[in-house]
């Protein structure tokens, strides 16, 4: 007989080893008195959830509505989070304030076509400095 | 009272339609197979106790999903090993055996009178000895090869059906069961004859 072979009967002798007599029918019942214990220990949601669907047939409640509902709350949670129009947190505004400068970082005279500031969106907005009060705002009055 | 002879697929599809005591039949019918598994695979007998209630409460919250792709048999056996292996994984080190009794029937078993005929008579062969030998030598394996070695040579199972529960090749078993044989013949040296 090969070693191969005395080790496959050495390993069948662990066949013999068996629990106490009445082990099996004592198991049987010490899992069904868990199973009992877990329904107690169950959160109340989740039994009156399942209540909830055993009595959906009853009530004849279509398979759909459950879909629906589930899309509309997800549908109105979407909308609560995400507001269209809602003010800009203050983290983005601080993220945008290097590009939003009200003062040009060098000044430049009226004639000179030199943008000195990008707009939020990034397109470019030229802006002027004028050295002096333009004419039309002097007073027609004043001599 | 269910008679013997009511099929698995039967007592699954009344669990599944929420009759409780289907179940029961179920783990009346399954629980001597699984419990030699699992108590093959840990050694110790209040280890496979608590698994194999673990085994059957998940099996009964999970049976609804069962849709007899494969046979309850092996959804079950896939069931007991993957939480059997996961538990040795956390049990790591602490692990201490706790054996079951050997059946009278083992002193009229002709292996067995062989196996202790040959061996060492110094060493006063008892079957005590060949029983805590043979477990401390099945510890000393891998999981993965305790378990190819618990399903072939102790339940009997065919190379297809361990490579089915467990997810992996014909070969890959025939490979594990190869170098589990030869690590156990170094451990068990003393009851081999050459």
């Amino acid at each position: 007989m090969t070693p191969e072979e005395q080790i496959s009967k050495l390993l069948r002798l662990k066949r013999y080893e068996q629990p106490r007599p009445g082990y099996f029918e004592d198991f049987l019942q010490e899992f069904q008195a868990r199973q009992r214990a877990e329904l107690i220990r169950r959160p109340l949601w989740e039994i009156a959830w399942d209540r909830l669907v055993s009595l959906a047939p009853a009530i004849q409640v279509p398979r759909l509505a459950y879909a629906t509902i589930v899309a509309l709350a997800v549908a109105a949670s979407a909308v609560i989070i995400v507001r269209p129009g809602a003010p800009v947190s203050s983290g983005t505004l601080a993220a945008n304030r290097s590009t939003l400068s009200l003062t040009s970082p060098h000044s430049v005279t009226i004639g000179e076509s030199v943008p000195v500031t990008l707009t939020s969106t990034g397109s470019p907005s030229v802006h002027y400095v004028l050295p002096t009060r333009p004419v039309s705002y002097a007073s027609s009055r004043s001599f | 009272m269910e008679t013997p002879e009511t099929p698995d697929e039967e007592l699954v599809a009344r669990t599944q339609a929420g009759d409780a005591r289907a179940f029961d039949q179920l783990v009346v019918r399954f629980s001597p197979r699984l419990y030699g598994l699992v108590y093959n695979m840990t050694s110790n007998h209040e280890d496979t106790n608590d698994l194999l209630q673990d085994i059957f409460a998940k099996a009964y919250r999970s049976i609804k999903g069962f849709q007899g792709k494969s046979s309850f048999y092996t959804w079950m056996h896939s069931i007991a090993v993957n939480m059997a292996i996961n538990f040795l994984k956390k049990r790591n080190r602490r692990m201490t055996m706790s054996l079951d009794d050997v059946d009278n029937g083992i002193a009229n078993d002709p292996e067995f009178i062989e196996a202790t005929s040959d061996y060492d008579p110094r060493h006063q062969a008892n079957l005590g000895e060949l029983q805590k030998k043979l477990n401390e030598a099945m510890m000393k394996l891998s999981d993965e090869h305790r378990t190819v070695v618990t399903m072939f040579d102790i339940q009997g199972m065919p190379h297809a059906e361990i490579a089915k529960i467990l997810k992996i090749s014909d070969g890959t078993v025939r490979s594990r069961l190869f170098y589990a044989h030869r690590q156990l013949q170094n451990y068990l040296q003393e009851f081999i004859t050459t």
